[in-house]
């Protein structure tokens, strides 16, 4: 144990991986480097560090938005100075399961919008493909350049109290976060300069490279400079700041819907000469919005006419219109049949125990046992309407039920997951807080691509098992060592 | 096999210049072995390149822009259509057999998606109504013309009381409505004991009689019959949709077969009129002028609704709200 004041506090949380230090009380390898250095940090140094990471996100314009908090519309992600680092081996493991899920997943979309294999030989049930709302009957039969559905993913890790991986949640419409990624390094350069070369921390700045290079590739017109936009819902959504970054970053416009018109099954951008054609959309714009014409009607932040453009191949989506069939919470649990079925392999990663409420004996099963469950809708996303049992009244259960009743085949339930726990700076001490990992994941006619690092998503809330920045989590440089 | 020459129009007008329009429209009749079209002129205002698909339910379906500044557009589609009587159900199988046979379609791609309800708030007394009509010895042939006299008996054609946006539940209550909601509501009925039926839109043919639903765009159901294959079947008519029945386009609802759909840049208001004209072949012809029909002349005419006076709060309204969407 080191003497300095901020580690004497430190408490492993009894049943649960802690990613710093091992059963016996002792500092895992991988964090030996950091610690040390910490160590020698006086508290009042660290402090003024955690400050400094607080004003540069701030004057950085470095933000999120969380809907009716009635407070400004833009706050900063609270972001915790202590990198969660992950080692070769583990991040070798990951990027190889990863890279399998994600080619089932494509190989699904493909199946389920072409010959449906998958579902006459009676793999994935029919049924719940078929009361997905996010099945989309327009994408049946269109083809998709290369066949690529998802060429961003935000697949969600948790690690159970053994520190096995385990597959929270796949994201395969509009994940968000990367800029956090991308962010969050950029400030531990400026807190600990030398650190990073001395632990061989490996580089994620290649992100947007990568992605532009794939975005590139998708262009159906074969010209030297297809025009590529980033098409971005407004300033009041979310993510608003990530998609001006990501933007800059790769050197793309930043259009909303009204910057763009479709004539004759094309689309064109509004410029000050004139329309210019499109050729990929990387778009943030989810898809009921997309093109009012054949979906919500009301929409006005999409592109009346963009499916047809799109049906006929002269314009090119990314990620995919109908990727919700495939990370509905409901398709979740057949994620490793679908490995079996498509890959003949063994799914590397876990897949959380999952009740389907659309079945009664589960659902009897879910409201028996509700105290250690977690409820969530099969389409929500962002920790909005789930249901913890363990910490939810009885009033709080009973309308929740109601609301499962109406439409069971809407929600999902599963077991109580322990999230592993890493050393914040909390209060000029090392604390531990519970976390998850999102790899953000490329996909392009090359292959699957993983920059080694990730958002590590924290629940800064003592003993808070909900990471979800709408609901008050921070996040940490993720450090995979080479 | 009688030969029809169909007229339909469809004139939207501008309060005011409205640009970059986007549309959809069903309006090419179904091809198969009891119905063929001969001729198909289809006249659109701008000459816009029109590119159909067929979608997901085998429906022929064209899209096309319009990005100048105009303040009408006019859709007129002449048609020349032939149509056989298809032979009616000579029920040999057992009513038992017939529904088993049923039950075995649930999980079956089309049947699927002509099986499956949402949850409306009328869903019990719905049920109730069906648990009363039903015969527990009717064939699902026999069910189908009950319901189908059910819902024709005990709903007032009235014109002008619902929109395409009406709920289920509020064609209920007014115990009213026009063929879209006839059609919505025989469908629904019939799923709920398992009998796969769709939505069906297209035109009727006058007979000596006359019928409902002449003079504007028709709607009614089909249903899945074992051994047998769809059936139409006209609620608003309380008869067999045969060979005076020619089919546009099938789907789930409305949606899936909506005729013409469109979205423009511009002033709010616009007036929708909707004209069509059924002559037999050997009848003297008088094709109409769609551009300068008077509007008194139209049967369908809608006025799009005010929602605000104040048009630019409710598209900030609209723009703060979907802007929100939750990001994964």
């Amino acid at each position: 144990m080191y003497k300095s004041a901020h580690f004497s506090e430190y408490n492993a949380v009894n049943g649960v991986w802690d990613e710093m230090y091992s059963d016996n009380s002792s500092i895992r390898d991988h964090y030996q480097r950091v610690i040390e250095y910490l160590s020698k940090e006086s508290t009042d140094n660290l402090n003024k560090k955690e400050d400094l990471a607080r004003r540069l996100f701030m004057t950085q314009g470095i933000t999120f938005t969380v809907y009716n908090s009635g407070e400004g519309i833009e706050k900063i992600f609270p972001f915790d100075i202590i990198p969660r680092i992950i080692t070769a081996s583990e991040w070798n493991f990951v990027e190889k399961g990863i890279k399998q899920r994600l080619t089932a997943l494509n190989l699904f979309l493909k199946d389920v919008y072409h010959n449906q294999f998958i579902i006459k030989d009676g793999i994935v049930p029919i049924d719940v493909i078929y009361s997905c709302p996010h099945f989309l009957r327009e994408m049946y039969q269109v083809d998709v350049p290369h066949d690529i559905y998802v060429h961003i993913a935000g697949i969600d890790l948790i690690r159970d109290e053994h520190g096995a991986f385990y597959v929270l949640e796949d994201n395969l419409r509009t994940p968000s976060g990367v800029s956090y990624m991308l962010e969050n390094r950029e400030i531990t350069k400026r807190l600990f300069p030398d650190l990073l070369p001395q632990c061989n921390v490996r580089s994620v700045t290649e992100y947007p490279t990568i992605l532009y290079k794939n975005l590139l590739a998708l262009s159906p017109r074969q010209i030297s400079n297809p025009t590529i936009v980033l098409l971005s819902p407004g300033i009041y959504n979310s993510a608003y700041f990530e998609h001006t970054t990501l933007a800059r970053l790769m050197g793309v416009e930043l259009v909303e819907g009204r910057d763009l018109v479709v004539n004759n099954h094309k689309v064109y951008m509004k410029t000050t000469t004139g329309l210019q054609q499109v050729d990929v959309i990387y778009r943030r714009v989810d898809d009921e919005y997309l093109d009012p014409l054949v979906f919500n009607p009301t929409s006005v932040l999409g592109v009346a006419g963009l499916m047809s453009a799109y049906r006929k191949g002269n314009v090119a989506i990314v990620n995919a219109i109908g990727n919700g069939v495939a990370d509905d919470k409901a398709i979740y649990s057949y994620v490793p049949d679908m490995i079996k079925y498509y890959l003949n392999e063994e799914p590397l990663l876990k897949n959380v125990p999952t009740y389907q409420l659309r079945n009664a004996d589960e659902r009897e099963f879910t409201f028996a046992n509700i105290n250690s469950m977690v409820v969530k809708k099969t389409n929500g996303s962002g920790g909005y309407g789930m249901l913890m049992g363990h910490a939810a009244d009885e009033q709080e259960i009973e309308d929740y039920k109601k609301e499962i009743l109406k439409d069971p085949r809407n929600f999902i339930a599963q077991p109580t997951i322990s999230l592993s726990a890493a050393p914040c700076y909390i209060q000029g001490m090392l604390q531990p807080r519970r976390i998850d990992l999102r790899p953000y994941a490329l996909c392009g006619p090359d292959g699957i691509e993983i920059v080694p690092g990730g958002l590590t998503r924290v629940a800064l809330k003592e003993g808070s098992l909900v990471v979800n920045s709408s609901q008050g989590g921070g996040s940490k440089d993720t450090w995979v060592l080479a | 096999m009688p030969e029809f020459k169909i007229q339909h129009i469809t004139r939207y007008t501008y309060d005011g210049m409205v640009r970059d329009s986007a549309n959809q429209i069903i309006l090419f009749p179904i091809v198969d072995a009891n119905q063929d079209v001969l001729k198909h002129d289809l006249t659109i205002t701008g000459n816009p390149l029109v590119d159909t698909h067929i979608d997901y339910y085998g429906n022929e379906v064209g899209s096309f822009t319009y990005l100048e500044q105009h303040n009408r557009m006019v859709i007129n589609s002449e048609v020349l259509v032939v149509t056989h009587a298809k032979e009616l159900p000579s029920e040999t199988t057992p009513a038992a057999t017939q529904w088993q046979k049923l039950s075995a379609l649930q999980n079956i791609v089309p049947y699927i998606d002509f099986l499956k309800h949402d949850y409306f708030d009328a869903l019990p007394d719905l049920i109730a109504v069906i648990e009363t009509e039903k015969q527990a010895e009717d064939t699902p042939y026999q069910t189908a013309l009950r319901f189908c006299e059910y819902v024709y008996r005990n709903f007032e054609y009235l014109p002008g009381v619902t929109t395409v946006e009406t709920t289920i539940d509020e064609v209920l209550q007014l115990k009213a409505g026009v063929c879209q909601d006839f059609a919505h509501l025989l469908v629904l009925m019939l799923r709920l004991l398992n009998i796969p039926a769709r939505y069906i839109s297209g035109y009727i043919c006058p007979n000596h009689n006359g019928m409902r639903g002449e003079g504007a765009t028709h709607a009614w159901a089909e249903v899945y019959l074992p051994d047998y294959g769809w059936l139409g079947i006209d609620p608003t008519n309380n008869c067999i949709a045969n060979e005076t029945h020619v089919r546009l386009a099938v789907g789930r609802n409305f949606s899936d077969c909506s005729p013409v759909k469109g979205v423009y840049k511009g002033s709010w208001g616009h007036k929708l009129e909707v004209k069509v004209s059924v002559e037999y072949k050997d009848q003297p012809t008088a094709i109409i002028d769609a551009e300068k029909l008077p509007s008194n002349s139209f049967i369908q005419a809608t006025e799009a609704e005010e929602f605000s006076t104040n048009s630019y709060q409710r598209y900030k309204e609209a723009m703060l709200l979907q802007q929100q969407q939750q990001q994964q």
